[in-house]
């Protein structure tokens, strides 16, 4: 392989990656946006994704088949089922806690994450379950580049479902409330926009993006478990603060960043892939100490 | 009806009293320290088993100095706080002896305490190099250590005609030890290490890592971890059409390998401490496990088993569970016989041999390789 194979290799592998973080950052990045909170829960909502992605892919595969087409039919599932657990989980644990000091609804969110990962320990005896899925080896030959038809799909859907989350921000009625609750929610509310229902969409979209992400990578990589959310919700979180949290735009970024930035961190010539989580945290600081509301964030929001 | 309530309440609690004492004086209680749930809990769950089952022989050949056994599970959850408290636990239960060790990372802070509390305790699966300085005195490995893993797989590959190398350890105890144990065997004996990758345990794309190692092409890949994120990393690499050699650490020796990384792990190569399947006098062990468990003895069972009745052995030999005399019992275990061969100790409590054995993945299942 020659220097210009690696880069264009890690260039795709870093996307892929991007694409992950980026539909989960996004979710957190719209939930602080409305509510103000670190939803550390959030991460496992993509686990929860993932395993209900493998159920409906089970339950479905002989009708439509495991390939893609079974798998994009299994992610629709997955993400209205969890958007609606989303939603059940902000009523039932985060909404009367939105008066209460900020700190009691951050630990509220580390006990929902605690919650969610134990009780799928618990269903699965914290075993890994193989995601089978017949999704194919092929892909295209560019020159010595090799692409697989999985990863061309992946980045495709996530951006689709980017552009589409785009649209409904800046080009609905629901999208100008969401954006208007983020900027006074107490304002909103003389306003007459019905705010907890706002809230409630906001908590739909975000928990239904993270299952897309959930079930896209069980079928990719072939195995789930209990334990998946926690590495990805860490790097998600970091990816919507590099992008400044609060802003869509920002959590795309970021984790489009975030991706390439491990990718190509895997590979600086002397030292070893251990260090390649050092190089991305390392950029993160650097990014918060030149621009601590992030790349595209915006400075008058509250942080914790 | 309230005063007989309160008397028969009074009955139960007088029972239990007296039934758990009337316990205590008529069992001999070891302690099993295996991952139960977490990543691991598939070989924890069967070393569990296999300490069942010698339990039952030994019980029904008359226990030991006249008295049952029984035995206690700690949960270790391969992690290392856990298996602390799961230490605590047993100490503190009172047993007085310990079997099981799963996951060298979680096994390592639990030598002192049991050290501590001179229990003795028999490792039958954890094998990192690691444990050796740790031991107090009252630890004895029956399975063979990494160093020796890492002598078999330099030499299974060099034969193999491999020169060029690719290792990939997972940053814990027992994998980043027998990955740069094999390096400094692989250098040592002439060839080159292509490149030398570690992964963070969990992270599914291992995409920028066969990147880099598709980069360095090497003859061969050798992964040092568990089998869960082996089978992710067999999947992404032959995924990129990486046609060397692959070959595995003993932590990935489970047939779970194959559910993960599916065709893609056809023809790798596994170094394997001796499983039931591979070892003849194991026949009848195997027909016993299935007939208990419905199920086929994983691949630490045969150890475990030899552990509980070597430690039973011990108790035998030195007449009494007074824990100076057992050490001192097990340190004289002189090469009888047991399940998964003879066992002896170096004075370092080791096992005096190496026992490895490789095994080849064909049709979805392990079968042993020629060497």
């Amino acid at each position: 392989m020659s220097v210009f194979d690696i880069i264009t290799h890690q260039l795709v592998n870093g996307l892929v990656l991007g694409s992950f973080y980026a539909l989960v950052a996004l979710g957190y990045t719209m939930i602080f946006g409305v509510i103000k909170l670190l939803n550390f829960a959030h991460g496992d909502l993509y686990m929860v994704g993932g395993f209900i992605g493998f159920l409906a892919l089970s339950a479905i595969s002989s009708v439509v088949g495991g390939d893609w087409p079974g798998v994009f039919v299994a992610m629709f599932l997955s993400m209205i089922a969890v958007g609606f657990l989303g939603v059940v989980i902000e009523r039932v644990a985060y909404h009367p806690m939105l008066a209460a000091p900020r700190l009691s609804i951050l630990i509220t969110a580390l006990a929902v994450s605690l919650v969610l990962q134990n009780t799928v320990l618990g269903l699965t005896g914290g075993q890994y379950q193989p995601f089978r899925s017949d999704l194919g080896f092929g892909g295209i030959n560019l020159g010595s580049l090799f692409i697989q038809y999985n990863q061309m799909v992946l980045v495709g859907t996530a951006a689709i479902l980017m552009i589409a989350l785009e649209l409904f921000v800046t080009r609905t009625q629901y999208g100008r409330a969401m954006r208007a609750v983020s900027i006074d929610k107490d304002m909103c509310q003389l306003m007459g926009i019905n705010v907890p229902s706002v809230i409630a969409v906001t908590f739909f979209i975000g928990s239904a993006l993270a299952a897309a992400a959930g079930t896209m990578a069980g079928a990719y990589y072939g195995s789930i478990w209990y334990f998946m959310g926690f590495l990805i919700g860490l790097k998600a979180f970091t990816a919507a603060v590099i992008g400044g949290i609060g802003s869509i735009p920002g959590a795309m970024l970021g984790g489009l960043i975030l991706g390439l930035l491990e990718a190509f961190g895997t590979q600086i010539p002397g030292i070893g892939s251990e260090w390649k989580d050092v190089f991305s945290f390392a950029v993160l600081i650097l990014v918060l100490v030149f621009k601590p509301t992030g790349l595209l964030g915006q400075s008058e929001q509250e942080r914790m | 009806m309230r005063i007989l309530s309160k008397a028969a309440a009074a009955g139960a609690i007088f029972a239990l009293a007296f039934g758990s004492a009337a316990l205590a004086q008529d069992t001999i209680s070891i302690g099993v320290q295996v991952p139960t749930t977490g990543s691991e809990a598939t070989y924890g769950q069967d070393m569990a088993n296999a300490v069942a089952i010698a339990q039952d022989e030994i019980n029904k050949a008359g226990g030991v100095l006249g008295k049952q056994l029984s035995m206690v599970i700690g949960d270790s959850a391969c992690d290392p706080q856990q298996s602390v408290n799961a230490a605590s636990k047993l100490v503190s239960q009172g047993v007085v002896g310990v079997v099981g060790g799963y996951c060298s990372g979680a096994t390592l802070p639990t030598l002192k305490i049991y050290g501590d509390a001179n229990v003795p305790f028999v490792i039958t699966a954890s094998n990192s190099t690691k444990l050796i300085p740790a031991n107090p005195g009252n630890a004895f490995m029956i399975n063979s250590t990494g160093d020796e893993q890492a002598t078999k797989a330099v030499d299974f590959l060099s034969g193999k005609g491999v020169k060029t190398l690719a290792i990939v350890n997972e940053g814990d105890a027992y994998s980043q030890d027998l990955a740069n144990l094999a390096r400094d065997g692989w250098t040592k004996a002439g060839n080159t290490v292509s490149a030398f990758e570690t992964v963070n345990k969990g992270e599914q794309d291992y995409s920028a890592i066969v990147t880099a190692i598709k980069a360095a092409n090497p003859d061969a890949v050798f992964w040092t971890a568990y089998y869960a994120d082996g089978g992710l990393l067999i999947r992404q690499l032959r995924q990129a059409g990486y046609q060397g050699i692959i070959a595995v650490g003993d932590g990935s020796n489970s047939a779970k390998l194959f559910d993960i990384a599916g065709k893609a792990a056809e023809g790798v190569f596994a170094f394997s401490n001796p499983t039931a399947e591979f070892l003849p006098a194991a026949k009848s062990f195997i027909e016993t496990y299935k007939a208990k468990f419905n199920a086929d003895p994983g691949p630490y069972a045969p150890l475990t088993y030899d552990g509980m009745q070597l430690l039973a052995w011990a108790i035998n030999k030195a007449g009494s569970t007074d824990a100076a005399a057992v050490i001192a019992a097990l340190k004289s275990a002189d090469n009888q016989e047991w399940l998964a061969g003879p066992i002896s100790f170096t004075d370092k409590n080791t096992l005096a041999r190496s026992n490895f054995i490789v095994l080849e993945g064909k049709g979805g299942a392990w079968t042993r390789a020629a060497e």
